[in-house]
């Protein structure tokens, strides 16, 4: 595989269970060392997907190859490159934090630095005070970071995470997010399933997936873009915005869609590229002697970008 | 009281609903102890066991024709193996279980019978299990007081004959003195002197004759007379086994199997349930590996629990140990193997944890029925018999006995049948768990 060889990459990827189509023709071509945050809905095909390019199931249809090769036809050396955290607890309730970590790493042939690596990941975890509890006296969000802990423990270059961040409070959720951004600067590739929209903002693509169609594949500003037809900006003026201003603001060339107010002196205005829309905004009002009180690019909160976005395509089929 | 009873209406019915959407665990349930009981009735042979037997005879004794005959028409119990004349090979037959009996007829039977002594049938048998030993025991003296009586009868015909005889030497001194009278009366005493004294001495040759017999009658022991052969019925095991330590090795052999058995079957049913098969398909963990290790730590587990057991049954319940530790080790290593791959076999066909266990519990029904636990094999008609060859125990029990009770080394035939069995179940294992691996998720 070359290096700039896409680490996942997928055409028409179907995958049907007895006569229900789970994946619906999805296209991938993820490249490696970012992270791929893959959102959606629960029961949307998320788990499907990853259990297809994990090797799990085999596609009903198209194409997939996942670091160059079919993941049906994964060889041990190609496995040993990859780590997977399923979305339930899968480990062993009657074995320690440690033992089960230890397991993990058997199995996947770790042998020098295992002690070392053990005690990282589990001060990583927050589970280092808990190492001698069996895995079914812990909480379930210490099930979940056994779960990475035990995914992380042989160092893969491509990791699956199904839901990594269920069920883990928001400060622990933060350092998950942030120990993967070191992961991918370490150049591994993630790929991380989560029904928390608002987690995209973390990665650097974003697909959306809904009842099995992949409605947009973009990093979060291009979603946002796509949602809302371009960049935000959130003008405020010292007086009230008349109607006939708003359909001038309308006219101005960098506008991309319908301006809408959100109070009689504030209106959102969509633009091409807000660090310069915005300038030529503010010169705007000056001349139209309307006082700007303040301005700023708005970032829309991503549930709002993928309803968005699930509404528009529902409006297109 | 009304919410009293729709809060019991909701346990009722859904435990219910619960049962019946297990069809099979419950068919299994049903079915299962009826099947084995009606397998076990239709192969049961509630008639007394008959007995092979291998005589020991000169091919020159004046009792083999004799033999021969009674052996062939004593009745059902005997199977008529021959007769050798070399008695180390008739053991051997014995101990290898060609034959149950082995008869060594005393060379000088009959003079020693003539001499006034009882003669000695030595019987061997190799039974260990204490009913069996009675059993043969008690057909041994049935068999020498069938010989006596026969013997009896054929000397009370042959006395009868040389009675006759007898008979006919007293006719005929009666003839002669009748002679010797007649002469005498007519006088001519002087003219068949020479007769007379032919007469005289043909009657002193009768009662001399008659006399003998008689003396030799009166000299008879009655008793050898009664019984001219006496039984000793030996068996080939150097101790005398109680019932208690006759069970003792199939206690362990059936603990042994139950466990490994019970462990095993819920091994891989179980990661299947908690979702870590579902890990071990990505990871680059391997089948074989997979399995080698279960095997490997339901080894080391199960050979603890048995030198715990051993150990229990040895020093607290004081059963023999007759063989070599080396040979009893290697013969429960076996077993373990084997029953592990019947465990794995079970949980890779089981879907559930409670399918798993029931299972388990039914092949150690099956166990107790047809592995020669509790019955003799011998007691079991074809092809119900062959069933028990299925079983790990079946191989075990023996193995254990002959090791334990007997003192013999490991009888390679049964050891390696259960290797083979050991082995075959491994590899099916091993595919079925391939197999698994490399199917679809479901």
């Amino acid at each position: 595989m070359a290096h700039n060889d896409p680490m996942i990459w997928g055409k028409d990827l179907t995958k049907t269970i007895g006569t229900q189509a789970i994946v619906k023709g999805v296209n991938f071509d993820i490249p490696r060392g970012l992270i791929f945050g893959f959102v959606g809905p629960s029961g949307c095909g998320k788990t499907t997907t990853i259990r297809l390019l994990t090797g799990i199931y085999r596609p009903s249809g198209g194409e997939v190859r996942v670091m160059g090769k079919l993941p049906t036809k994964f060889t041990r050396r190609d496995r040993e490159k990859i780590g997977y955290m399923p979305q339930h607890f899968a480990l062993y309730p009657d074995l320690t934090v440690r033992e089960n970590l230890n397991f993990a790493a058997s199995i996947y042939g770790v042998g020098l630095g295992r002690r070392a690596r053990i005690k990282q990941l589990m001060q990583f975890t927050d589970l280092f005070e808990h190492q001698w509890k069996l895995a079914r006296h812990i909480s379930g969000g210490m099930q979940r970071r056994l779960s990475l802990a035990a995914t992380l423990i042989h160092r893969p270059e491509l990791l699956f995470l199904d839901e990594p961040t269920a069920g883990v409070d928001p400060i622990l959720r933060q350092k998950f997010w942030d120990y993967f951004a070191q992961l991918r600067l370490n150049g591994t590739t993630l790929f991380i399933t989560t029904q928390y929209v608002a987690e995209a903002v973390n990665c650097d693509l974003v697909g959306l997936m809904v009842e099995g169609n992949l409605l947009a594949v973009d990093t979060p500003a291009g979603l946002r873009r796509s949602a809302f037809g371009g960049e935000v900006v959130v003008l405020k003026t010292q007086d009230t915005i008349e109607s006939t201003q708003i359909a001038m603001i309308d006219q101005l060339p960098f506008v991309r869609a319908k301006t809408k107010r959100t109070d009689e002196n504030e209106i959102h205005v969509v633009v091409d590229e807000a660090s310069t829309a915005i300038p030529a905004l503010v010169e705007w009002c000056t001349k139209q002697h309307l006082p700007v009180d303040s301005y700023q690019e708005y970032l829309s909160p991503f549930d709002d970008v993928f309803v968005t976005l699930i509404k528009k395509q529902s409006k297109d089929m | 009281m009304f919410r009293f009873l729709i809060r019991v209406s909701a346990f009722i019915s859904k435990e219910l609903a619960e049962i019946l959407r297990q069809t099979p665990l419950i068919l299994t349930l049903v079915l299962g102890p009826f099947l084995i009981l009606l397998l076990f009735g239709i192969g049961y042979r509630s008639e007394a066991r008959p007995l092979r037997t291998l005589f020991v005879l000169n091919n020159d004794s004046d009792l083999k024709q004799q033999v021969e005959d009674y052996a062939k028409n004593l009745g059902p119990q005997l199977i008529y193996m021959g007769i050798t004349p070399d008695q180390g090979s008739a053991i051997r037959a014995l101990r290898s279980g060609a034959v149950d009996l082995v008869v060594v007829v005393p060379e000088d039977a009959l003079k020693t019978i003539q001499d006034n002594r009882q003669a000695v049938i030595h019987i061997y048998h190799n039974e260990i299990d204490p009913y069996q030993a009675s059993y043969v025991e008690y057909f041994g003296s049935v068999y020498i007081d069938a010989l006596n009586h026969r013997f009896l009868h054929s000397t009370t015909e042959q006395s009868q004959a040389e009675a006759s005889s007898v008979q006919g030497e007293v006719h005929t001194a009666r003839v002669s003195i009748q002679n010797l009278q007649q002469a005498m009366d007519q006088g001519g005493i002087q003219a068949g002197v020479s007769d007379k004294r032919q007469l005289v001495d043909k009657m002193e040759e009768d009662l001399t004759n008659l006399d003998t017999k008689l003396t030799a009658f009166d000299r008879m022991d009655p008793t050898v007379m009664i019984t001219p052969f006496l039984g000793e019925i030996k068996g080939m095991a150097n101790i005398n086994i109680k019932p208690a330590e006759f069970f003792a090795p199939a206690v362990i052999i059936l603990l042994l199997q139950h466990l490994a058995v019970t462990f095993a079957s819920l091994a891989i049913v179980r990661e299947q349930r908690s979702g870590t098969m579902e890990l071990f398909r990505v990871s680059p963990l391997g089948s074989f590996e997979a399995l080698a290790g279960k095997y490997l730590s339901y080894l080391i587990f199960g050979g603890t629990l048995a030198a715990l057991i051993t150990a229990t049954v040895i020093l607290g319940l004081k059963v023999p140990m007759q063989g070599a530790w080396r040979d009893y080790a290697l013969v429960i290593l076996v077993l373990l193997f084997t029953s592990l791959g019947l465990g794995f076999l079970i949980s890779l066909v089981a879907k559930t944890e409670m399918q798993s266990v029931q299972y388990a519990m039914f092949l150690l029904l099956g166990s107790v029925f047809f592995s020669g636990f509790f019955l003799d094999l011998r007691y079991l008609s074809e092809p119900i018999r062959s069933l028990s060859w299925a079983l790990p125990a079946t191989y075990g029990i023996r193995l254990l006995q002959d090791i334990m009770l007997r003192g013999t080394s490991v009888n390679l035939v049964p050891f390696f049948a259960l290797l083979g069995i050991g082995v075959g179940m491994f590899i099916v294992a091993w595919w079925l768990l391939r197999r698994r691996l490399q199917q679809e998720w479901s």
